[in-house]
């Protein structure tokens, strides 16, 4: 775009000055520009793009997303000066960063089954949920390591509950057959085809699908929300006790197998919810957050197991994360196409985002950013969100059917699971 | 005159020989100088007392010989006259009295005989007597045969007595006369008859003869009166010059005003409304036809360029129904030659002439009402949130129509049962199918068992109802339900004439691991009892047999004991009571199974065909559809009939369903749409429930005339499952 061209002379003209918090390399000289005012995000991000060429003859374009006094530019410079009453006199400051959107799709890793969870919470590998009753352990896009089997139903969440640094990995699943397990491998080793492992501990006590699983920080701990309204509270530890072995002789006979298995009862039981359970956050070590079918979001007191407060939505909740700025931000998503984020201190959502066209299946705070989440629904899209604007960042539509389940990995890239029986991770996304 | 009267009286209760011989002689005397007897009267005027007395005594006398004599023809005057009062005789006496004297000045008047004292004899044999004033003569009367003189001596008080005896001599001699030719000649014959007949007595006489005016008024040379014309009509009136001046004083004074002289328009809005003349016409019936739009602008031959559509709009046009595109497209042309031919004149023409001729104008009487007014206040549908709105979550899978869907107690699962012979169970949150059943004939109703424990599935199909277990719960219930699905021996139908027994079988099916209950009938729909033991069929073409109610723990099935009056359709379980709602076509009938066993109530629906009934959770309310679209609401604590008609689908309702706990009701119809209704019951019994209609889900497409077959509430949630016959399960949520 010939921006100092005498084309676009009659259109007014806004004197712009570009910064960032970026590296070295995508940095701007800060001198003032004049640039025409019915530019765009994209106008923008080619200007930025030029000027980065010029300084280095070999910078291949990226797209920039604009911030102005902590918006994100989502229409025209103009209207965007005129709906927020800036003056456009002045020198303008623009912030520009990396946009936050998936530059490259893997190949999707394919299940037997829907997927129906997926955890990517550690670096080195994916693990997923499937209705094949397997839970599955991906080291990248189509290279299964590892498979749990055990379930005797649906997988319906997975969680990594491996405190920091440990080496060896332990993992917990929740499935429909009423039981939680609990694995353990070793995810540094190298395997050419998926090793079958067994669960080193049952988990039973729920009298129904066991709906979400969220490990303690410790990874001492796990809780598990299900269809009977509870959310149970569970010991990880491999500490072989008495009671615990009677049982498992049993299922020893019952099973035939040689390896040994626990089998733990819960410590303890929240009671309040009057309907599924269907998501659980255990954030901190004090308190647990659960997001329920009677419309309310909960958070308990793990210690005491009392319930702390309460958030009423008015629509069916299925996922619930915790995080943002502070790690305070409550965002969920639900039975109608609305993401709603709660400031815990009141009681009103302070953020609506109603781009989606059906329920809400998942939504994820990004690890590092304050800002950004993503959020997966039944129409088969993934969005990601950022709170400085009310439109989507992007839109992954790498899915054909539901998307089940979807988290960050690694920081940079999003993994989600859908009723195509797809595992498919979009990377390169830059936060 | 009482004294007279009573001398009178006297004297008529003596009457002597002497008065009669008297009066013998009289009449005599009288009849002898008949022609002079006038001139007697006026000269008796002296002697008149005398006479007074002498005609009472002779008045009595008459009277005395009448009753003498005894004559039929008087007997009736004298009858009548003894009847009366003597007051009334002595004031006949006295009227003779007055007449004698009127008769003696009156009669004679006119032609007033100046006669004189020359005796009468000397005009005895001239034409006249006497001369009057002017000097001519009077002439004499004609002589008048006996009964006119007889006649004109009736009045005459002084004959009277020779009056009754001339009467009665008259009669005497028309007697003998009638007597003497008792034939009449034939004139006379012609004559009576015509009377008779009502005709003029005279042949000749032409009652219709035309009129003939003697009198001629035209051209006469003369007027009518000779009379000289007056002098006044000369003279200018005296009077009404001073009547002007006064009227000119009055004016020059200021005492008489005139009304200003109207002013009228000079302009006459030739293009106005004709509403004003429509009045002003004297008939009422008059309705001036419209007049057609004037021309504006736009259709000036050169208008503004603003009015001159671009070629996108007039392309835009054609997109528009016929109806909506502008009649006319302006167009510019340089000059008014360049103007080419209207095309459509003759069509607009005759358009305009079809309106005028053909078009009706009628006044319409329209009340000026607020249409809204009118409306009963509901609340607003916002403040009854929340309610199905949106359809989220879409169950495929079946192969055909949808033909019943079922929840699970705690909301997880849905079953659903399909023409194309499978039942399925759905996981609510996800749309996943879990389970499949090939059951091989096309399932007509699906019921998933209310208790939570027992996740039991009753099917009904064709002739049979399988019981399923679902395979969900835990272990325990597992086990409890496999026990419960286990038939040791199978139990034949017991026929053995007992009222109670029924004609259901109890197969153990190996295949579905369940029970099979083999009817006579086809079943259409079955419904469980709220704590999951007892379950109802209804099998419409069972007659006396069509209800039966199972226990599944005993595996005993009973035929329900009341005689129905129609054909069943749906039956159901009361929520808290041991009652039993029974729909038939026509009406719903309430029996109560415990206690005493009979029927309790009977609800008109007024509907021709009832299709479904369902239950508020508190009881004392239920709804039924229609196979004609309708829907009632009956509050069986208000009366018999229902408390509200809805008359909503144009199509048949299939089903209708009641939310278990928020205050929703839903109906669904073969129209492919499915209502969601507000239905409050309030506590309080005064209050009647409050109905509105809330939202109306569409989605569902039609397959075979069919829509959606079946809706249900989600239990916990205010959500609506409708099945269809385009073999798709939607949710729709709030």
């Amino acid at each position: 775009m010939d921006i100092d061209g005498d084309t676009e002379a009659s259109s007014r003209r806004v004197q712009v000055r570009f910064i960032t918090k970026l590296e070295a390399p995508l940095k701007v000289p800060t001198t003032s520009i004049a640039v025409p005012s019915n530019l765009t995000r994209f106008g923008l991000s080619t200007i930025v793009n030029n000027l980065l060429e010029a300084r280095n003859p070999d910078w291949e374009a990226e797209p920039f997303d604009f911030l102005i006094d902590g918006e994100l530019v989502r229409m025209s410079l103009e209207q965007f000066l005129l709906a927020k009453g800036i003056t456009a006199e002045k020198i303008l400051e623009i912030e520009y960063i990396k946009a936050v959107a998936p530059r490259k799709e893997e190949d999707p890793s394919p299940h037997n089954d829907w997927v129906s969870a997926v955890d990517g919470s550690s670096p080195g590998y994916i693990l997923t949920g499937c209705y094949d009753h397997l839970g599955r352990v991906w080291k990248a896009s189509g290279v299964c390591t590892r498979i749990l089997d055990g379930h005797s139903d649906a997988v319906t969440s997975v969680s990594t509950i491996t405190p920091e640094g440990a080496k060896s990995v332990t993992v917990a699943t929740g499935s429909k057959d009423r039981t939680v397990r609990l694995w353990k491998f070793d995810a540094e080793e190298p395997v050419n085809h998926p090793l079958k492992i067994r669960a080193f501990k049952i988990l039973r006590g729920h009298k129904a699908s066991v709906q979400s699983v969220a490990a303690h920080v410790s990874g001492k701990m796990v809780c598990s929300g299900s269809w009977d309204c509870t959310i149970n509270l569970w010991q990880t530890n491999s500490l072989v006790m008495e009671g615990d072995l009677v049982s498992t002789k049993k299922r020893k006979v019952n099973d035939q197998v040689d390896e040994s298995q626990l089998e733990g009862e819960a410590l303890s039981t929240l009671v309040g919810h009057t309907q599924c359970v269907s998501s659980v956050v255990w954030p901190e070590p004090e308190s647990i957050y659960s997001a329920s079918w009677d419309h309310s979001i909960r958070r308990w007191d793990a210690e005491t197991g009392k319930d702390l407060s309460d958030i009423f939505c008015g629509k069916v909740l299925n996922c619930l994360d915790v995080g943002g700025e502070g790690s305070a931000l409550i965002a969920a998503g639900g039975s109608d196409p609305v993401l709603r984020i709660w400031d815990p201190r009141t009681s009103a959502p302070v953020f609506q985002f109603a781009s989606h066209a059906s329920w809400i299946s998942a939504c994820k705070w990004h690890e590092k950013s304050w800002f950004h989440l993503l959020s997966a629904s039944y129409d088969g899209k993934l969005m990601l969100w950022d709170l400085r604007t009310a439109w989507p960042l992007s839109i992954i539509e790498s899915h054909n059917g539901k998307v089940l389940c979807a988290d960050w990995w690694k920081g940079d890239s999003v993994v989600s699971g859908g009723d195509d029986s797809n595992l498919c991770i979009s990377s390169a996304i830059y936060v | 005159m009482k004294t007279k009267l009573d001398n009178a009286t006297l004297k008529a209760e003596e009457p002597t020989e002497e008065q009669q011989q008297q009066q013998k002689q009289k009449p005599e005397q009288e009849l002898a100088s008949d022609s002079d007897s006038s001139y007697e009267v006026s000269f008796s005027g002296d002697d008149s007392s005398e006479d007074a007395g002498s005609s009472k005594e002779s008045d009595s006398v008459v009277s005395g010989s009448s009753g003498n004599e005894g004559f039929s023809n008087e007997s009736n005057s004298d009858g009548l006259e003894s009847g009366d009062d003597e007051d009334d005789q002595s004031e006949s006496f006295e009227s003779h009295e007055g007449v004698e004297e009127s008769d003696s000045s009156e009669d004679e008047v006119a032609p007033r005989n100046t006669v004189g004292y020359v005796p009468l004899i000397w005009y005895k044999d001239e034409p006249h007597i006497g001369y009057d004033l002017k000097g001519k003569k009077i002439k004499k009367k004609d002589k008048e045969d006996a009964l006119g003189s007889f006649l004109s001596r009736v009045d005459d008080s002084k004959n009277w007595m020779t009056f009754v005896v001339v009467l009665w001599r008259c009669a005497r001699s028309m007697m003998s006369t009638m007597m003497r030719r008792c034939s009449w000649r034939k004139t006379e014959i012609k004559l009576v008859r015509r009377l008779l007949k009502g005709k003029a007595p005279h042949a000749d006489f032409d009652p219709y003869a035309p009129y003939v005016d003697w009198f001629k008024y035209e051209d006469a040379k003369h007027p009518l009166s000779n009379a000289p014309e007056p002098k006044r009509r000369f003279i200018p009136s005296k009077w009404e010059s001073k009547k002007v001046v006064e009227y000119i004083r009055a004016i020059r004074k200021g005492w008489i005003k005139f009304d200003k002289p109207k002013e009228e328009p000079r302009f006459s809005l030739l293009w106005g409304d004709d509403s004003g003349s429509a009045e002003k016409a004297n008939h009422l019936s008059y309705i001036p036809a419209p007049k057609p739009k004037l021309p504006g602008h736009e259709e000036s031959y050169n208008p503004s360029p603003e009015y001159i559509p671009t070629q996108e709009e007039i392309n835009s046009y054609q997109l528009l129904h016929e109806e909506d595109r502008p009649k006319f497209i302006p167009k510019s042309f340089t000059s008014l030659r360049s103007i080419p031919a209207y095309e459509n004149a003759f069509k607009d023409c005759f358009e305009r002439c079809l309106d005028l001729y053909l078009c009706p104008r009628v006044r319409k009487k329209r009340l000026n009402i607020d249409p809204e007014s009118l409306l009963p206040k509901l609340p607003s549908r916002k403040d009854l949130k929340p309610y199905p709105v949106t359809c989220y979550i879409e169950y495929r899978g079946h192969k055909d129509a949808v033909t019943s869907v079922s929840t699970e107690a705690s909301g997880q699962w849905i079953a659903s049962g399909s023409s194309d012979g499978t039942v399925r169970i759905w996981e609510v949150e996800t749309g996943r199918c879990i389970r499949n059943w090939e059951v091989g004939e096309a399932v007509q109703r699906v019921a998933w068992n209310p208790s939570p424990e027992l996740p039991i599935l009753a099917v009904s199909l064709g002739h049979d109802v399988l019981l399923l277990n679902t395979g969900l719960g835990d272990e325990e219930q597992q086990n409890k339900i496999k026990d419960l699905l286990h038939i040791e021996t199978p139990t034949a139908p017991r026929d053995s004439g007992d009222m109670m027994t029924s004609v259901v079988s109890w197969l153990q099916d190996d295949k579905y691991e369940g029970i099979r209950l083999r009817h006579f009938k086809t079943v259409s729909s079955v419904e469980w009892h709220r704590k999951g033991d007892y379950f109802s069929t209804v099998m419409p073409a069972g007659e006396s047999r069509a209800i039966h109610i199972h226990r599944l723990s005993e595996k005993f099935s009973q035929r329900l004991p009341f005689k129905l009056h129609g054909l069943p359709v749906s039956s159901t379980f009361h929520p808290t009571r041991s009652h039993f709602f029974i729909a038939t076509k026509k009406n719903i009938r309430v029996y109560d199974l415990l206690g005493e066993r009979k029927l309790i109530k009977k609800l008109e629906t007024g509907f021709r065909e009832v299709s479904s009934i369902a239950i508020h959770p508190a009881g004392d309310n239920l709804i039924v559809g229609s196979k004609e679209g309708k829907m009632c609401w009956f509050d069986t604590d208000l009366s018999s009939t229902p408390y509200r008609v809805l008359r909503c689908h144009p199509k048949d309702i299939t089903n209708v369903a009641f939310h278990r706990s928020y205050p929703l009701f839903a109906s669904c119809s073969d129209d492919c749409t499915a209502y969601v209704f507000h239905g409050m019951v309030y506590s309080d019994l005064n209050q009647n429930p409050l109905i509105v209609p809330l939202e109306i889900l569409r989605g569902h497409t039609s397959s075979n005339g069919r829509g959606v077959l079946d809706c249900k509430f989600h239990p916990r949630q205010p959500w609506l499952f409708t099945a269809g016959a385009d073999s798709v399960i939607r949710l729709f949520c709030h």
